[in-house]
């Protein structure tokens, strides 16, 4: 037998080993990448880095919303080692061995939770070599004391992290709060993922996008027990995470805080816009409450049940969600759209009848100017009845509802009954009550002015927000035109620009009569708000005393100051607070006092105003 | 001065520069893999890169006494050393074991493994024996001899148990194969029992352990590609016994073509036939397989597909091969880049032993499919080469110790590498002169250097 081919068959078989060895890499490592991809799942992590967020100024310049550093205490079960001293861990952080436990437990199933996007389902990913918070938002006191101790406990670290901190303890309904995302918005915006925060209200939601800044991430080589090696790549993909830009407000701290001051023990609001800007000055919903209250999962959950169980509501943003009927501050605009209709003229004037509608004893109301001044209420029922009745139309219900359409515009103008455009969410439009609804109220050309007289006077249906309100007395300010009240001044380096400019149907020279009659209300003794006079400021302004079904009158007042290039203009409204000039005048007056001269320089005033304790038992 | 000058001209220089590229090879991806910045000198013996150059040392210095000893000794002591090696192969399962496995024997990390040695103890002595053989009339005695040669040492590997040594062992069925010891003695024994035949030989048994490689492979292929996609042609899709098929016929087709082309005319006609038969024993096989898997109960399909790797179980049983296969699929075409492998280096830690045994991950994921391609060359070249320096002895007892010693290199390289390739089971058996470690860098220089002695001796007599 000759065996001398076999070194064929060997060699053969050899070569034929190696060829296939050889395609079999050239598939592996340069056709098919999905071992490439599994190579890169198994050995590099994807590490997220979220800036803090941005802070935001008051327009001094003075800072309003910062960070402050906390810390987790983060534990990975795999390097807790066999020995670790539950009892004495217990001790260090002043836990029950129970809770330790029970805490362990919760790790397990809900930390390691996330959303897979493609199923749509939740799933628990816990990773014995992954890192979890153990304790969350320690400050840095807590965390001191238990640091040096953890070189006992292998497995556990401290790992910073940044939460929001208020310098001061005021406009909490202006700045909002921070918490939790939830399911939805994680699955909504790739930003997110389970226990980032999102801003819930306010400034902070309205301007999450802006605050919230760049997220960096950072790709690590990671080894098998997932330790970071070294940075993947030398770190060429890696991206900084960029904290936002600064967010410059209009608000006055000092002055909202003193307007919180003097709202103290009242229910109510406070609205001060710049009316050249549009800026809001101050923004006073009261009671409030101190923005670190909610601060943290810890404080969110211990106080925000409280505040929201509490009567007087102090989470309500009165300013912009509170509908009050305006009461007479609304004679304004009736005399307004009056002189613009030319139904009236600065010097027309009616007899105070009382028959009418009830009215308080003051000298006749000769001009527009004096029935301002003197709040007449029967003036303003013969004024906008000539307003709403101007005989168009033979029918007064015909003609009353050609004359309704016509005032509807009018109101709207003013930004009445619409969502003014702010840098607020959840505000309120108020009520201008239409043909539409008296329509359907009453049925198509069955009413007529004495039938909804009360809007004449700022009562019955109509209703606005504070903020409406000090929008009125800005474009009272302003002779005709308000920009939308809104906060930020600027983003970054950058005025924000996108807040508009309205003008009113009514004419600039309508407003001198008016505004002449708002001088008398502060300035002469026979006006309703003697108490919101000032040396040396020309503080114009009008009273409103609103009637309430539920109790004693809201006490309104809006004003802007000076007379001439104002530089201010405000709303007060005191909840239960009977006549407008008595509360709401003098406090709005400190306000323009504490605004204009950044002092106060009638102390009689203000202690008037803080001894008064006007909340409802 | 003629004695050593006849060496220089007579040593076998291919194979020589062959190995030291190896060590170089290894040494260099070991530096890379173990890497320690505290200790950044390649000499520093503190580090697994030191104690390789140590290795390297001692193995040339070996090499060196090996040339200096008359080559005629080993012939003679084959019996001896072959006793002397299964002692220590009894002695070392006294021994107290590490990583589950009784296989060293010494003082902590100076141990030897005696398994290493026995490969040649037992490859001298197989050839002494094999090649005191009359091939024209060789009786089932003498095959059972020489495979008890081989099962004695096999079985006491496998007690320690160290199965990547005792599947090397395997490989000396190639060298009795190449020599014409095999099975067929038996196979006519039971042949010729039929009246009126009178076989010589027969067809089967004198290729029965190719035939039986061929199967064996054949098998795992078919379980392999089962339910897998074989991305042979695209647009395609060839699942299991058809897409075997189908490649055997595109391969038969293919070698016939070669014959038809390039054969001797008066070969023609036989080969022809012979890919033939093999296409159809091969299909054969395949469906064959396929049929009986499909009939196993579920347990006994987990078991293999779990001995396969066609169990995704990437984080269990499957871990090293998987984190293996990631390495090596990552370097793509050019590589990471030298020191930059992210899966396999030491640090990360995600390959297990990636100095040792899964040391080509490393190698492959640093210089890619470049560098993977020249080492699988440079290995074949080796194997080759050994096998061609074989065939030139005129003894042959050279002749069978130089088989041995190739099919070793074959095995060990065969399986090494398909492990880190999904092509064969983790076994864990070195990457002889690129691993790290003592003891095969040793027993491998022993090896080789005895046989580059054998080489450079042919002339001298006729033995």
């Amino acid at each position: 037998m000759n065996v001398e081919n076999r070194r064929y068959v060997i060699i053969a078989f050899i070569i034929t080993v190696g060829v296939m060895y050889i395609f079999r890499l050239f598939y592996m490592q340069v056709i098919d990448d999905s071992w490439s991809n599994r190579a890169h799942q198994i050995s590099e992590k994807r590490r997220e880095i979220t800036p803090p967020r941005a802070v935001i100024f008051d327009r001094n310049e003075t800072k309003i919303v910062a960070n402050k550093t906390y810390f987790n205490l983060m534990v990975i079960e795999d390097k807790m080692g066999p020995d670790f001293d539950t009892l004495s861990f217990a001790k260090l952080i002043g836990w029950s061995k129970k809770e330790i436990h029970e805490r362990f437990a919760e790790i397990v199933k809900g930390e390691g939770i996330y959303y897979n996007r493609h199923n749509d389902t939740r799933v628990s990913n816990y990773q014995r070599i992954r890192p979890y918070p153990f304790l969350k938002e320690l400050t840095k006191e807590e965390m001191a004391r238990i640091a040096p101790h953890l070189d006992g406990f292998p497995g556990f670290f401290e790992e910073k992290t940044s939460m929001r901190y208020y310098p001061y303890p005021n406009g909490a309904n202006i700045l909002g709060y921070l918490s939790e995302v939830n399911a939805r918005e994680v699955k909504e915006d790739n930003f997110y993922k389970p226990s980032y925060n999102i801003g819930r209200s306010g400034i902070e939601r309205f301007y999450e996008k802006e605050l919230r800044g760049l997220k960096g991430v950072h790709y690590v080589v990671r080894s098998a027990l997932n330790n970071d090696v070294k940075k993947y790549e030398n770190g060429v993909f890696d991206t900084v995470a960029q904290q936002a830009p600064s967010i410059q407000l209009g608000l006055d701290i000092k002055l909202q805080a003193y307007g919180e001051k003097l709202m103290q023990n009242k229910k109510g609001c406070i609205v001060a816009i710049e009316p050249n800007s549009g800026e809001i000055l101050s923004m006073v919903s009261a009671p409030t409450f101190d923005p670190n209250l909610l601060v943290g999962r810890k404080n969110v959950s211990e106080y925000y049940p409280k505040l929201l169980k509490n009567e007087d509501k102090p989470l309500y943003p009165r300013p912009t969600q509170a509908e009050y009927p305006p009461g007479s501050i609304f004679k304004l605009v009736q005399s307004l759209v009056g002189l613009q209709e030319g139904v009236l003229d600065a010097n027309t004037g009616f007899a105070c009848n009382k028959s009418l509608v009830g009215c308080h004893n003051h000298p006749a109301p000769s001009s527009i100017q004096r029935a301002v001044q003197y709040s007449c209420n029967p003036y303003f029922y013969y004024a906008v009845k000539r307003i709403i009745q101007q005989g168009k139309e033979g029918s007064i219900f015909k003609d009353a509802a050609l004359g309704l359409d016509l005032w509807e515009k009018y109101m709207h103008s003013f930004g009445f009954g619409e969502k003014l455009k702010s840098d607020l969410t959840g505000l309120r439009a108020g009520i201008i009550p239409n043909t539409a609804f008296y329509d359907r109220w009453y049925g198509k050309h069955r009413w007529a002015f004495s039938t909804i007289r009360s809007i004449a006077i700022g009562q019955g249906e109509v209703k606005m927000t504070p903020l409406h309100m000090a929008n009125l007395a800005a474009i009272m300010a302003n002779r005709g035109w308000y920009y939308d009240p809104h906060f930020a001044k600027k983003i970054g380096d950058i005025p924000v620009k996108s807040f508009k400019k309205h003008q009113t149907m009514v004419e600039a020279k309508h407003f001198e009569p008016v505004i002449s009659g708002m001088w008398r209300v502060v300035n002469e003794d026979a006006g309703t708000a003697g108490r919101a006079r000032i040396e040396d400021i020309e503080v114009c302004g009008k009273t409103g005393t609103v009637q309430n079904p539920h109790g004693k009158d809201h006490s309104v007042f809006i004003a802007f100051a000076p007379r001439e290039n104002p530089t201010i203009a405000i709303a007060v409204i005191v909840e239960n607070a009977g006549f407008g000039g008595t509360w709401a005048a003098p406090i709005a007056s400190l306000m323009i006092e504490k605004y204009l001269l950044k002092d106060c320089k009638s102390p009689e005033k203000e202690t008037r105003v803080l001894e008064a304790k006007l909340l409802e038992p | 001065m003629r004695k050593s000058k006849s060496l220089i001209n007579n040593l076998d220089w291919p194979l020589f520069l062959g190995f030291i590229s190896l060590i170089v090879f290894g040494l260099i991806t070991i530096y890379s893999v173990a890497f320690n910045e505290e200790h950044p000198n390649i000499f520093s013996f503190s580090e697994k890169y030191g104690k390789q150059i140590m290795w390297i040392g001692i193995a040339l210095f070996l090499g060196v006494m090996v040339f200096l000893i008359d080559s005629d000794i080993y012939k003679k002591f084959a019996f001896p050393i072959y006793l002397g090696t299964l002692s220590l192969l009894v002695i070392v399962l006294f021994m107290p074991p590490i990583n589950g496995a009784r296989a060293w024997l010494g003082v902590g990390s100076m141990g030897i493994q005696p398994a290493e040695f026995a490969k040649i103890s037992t490859a001298l002595l197989l050839s002494k024996y094999v090649s005191s053989l009359n091939m024209r009339e060789l009786s089932s005695k003498n095959v059972l001899l020489a495979l008890l040669i081989l099962l004695i040492p096999m079985i006491l590997i496998l007690l320690q148990p160290d199965a990547g040594t005792f599947v090397v062992f395997t490989a000396f069925f190639f060298v009795l194969y190449r020599e014409g010891v095999t099975f067929d003695p038996f196979l006519l024994k039971f042949v010729n029992l039929i009246p009126k035949v009178r076989f010589k030989q027969t067809w089967l048994g004198s290729h029965f352990i190719p035939i039986l490689f061929v199967f064996v492979f054949l098998s795992i292929i078919t379980l392999l590609f089962g339910e897998k996609n074989i991305p042979l042609i695209p647009g395609f899709k060839l699942y299991g016994s058809v897409g075997i098929i189908t490649t055997l016929f595109i391969m038969g087709a293919v070698c016939s073509f070669f014959v038809q082309r390039f054969g001797l005319k008066r070969a023609k006609s036989k080969a022809q036939f012979i890919i033939i038969l093999c296409f159809i024993l091969g299909s054969a096989v395949s469906l064959t397989v396929e049929k009986s898997f499909g009939s196993l109960a579920q347990h006994q399909k987990d078991r293999i597909e779990l001995f396969l790797g066609l169990k995704e179980d990437p984080n269990g049983k499957d871990y090293n091969r998987n984190r293996a296969m990631a390495a090596v699929g990552s370097g793509g075409l050019l590589g990471k880049g030298y020191k930059n492998a992210s899966v396999s280096s030491v640090k990360t830690n995600h390959v297990p032993e990636s100095e040792t045994d899964f040391i080509f991950c490393p190698f492959a994921e640093e210089w890619g499919f470049i560098g993977s391609f020249f080492l699988v060359v440079i290995y074949i070249f080796i194997i080759v080469r050994i096998l061609v320096v074989a065939e030139r002895q005129r003894s042959q007892f050279n002749r069978i110790y130089a088989y041995s010693v190739g099919m070793f290199f074959f095995y060990h390289f065969a399986v090494n590498l398909g492990m880190n390739i999904g092509f064969a089971p983790v076994i864990g058996i070195p990457l002889p002169f690129f691993s790290y470690g003592g003891s095969s860098m040793l027993s491998f220089s022993i090896m080789v250097f005895i046989l580059l002695k054998l080489d450079s001796q042919r002339r001298h007599v006729l033995r």
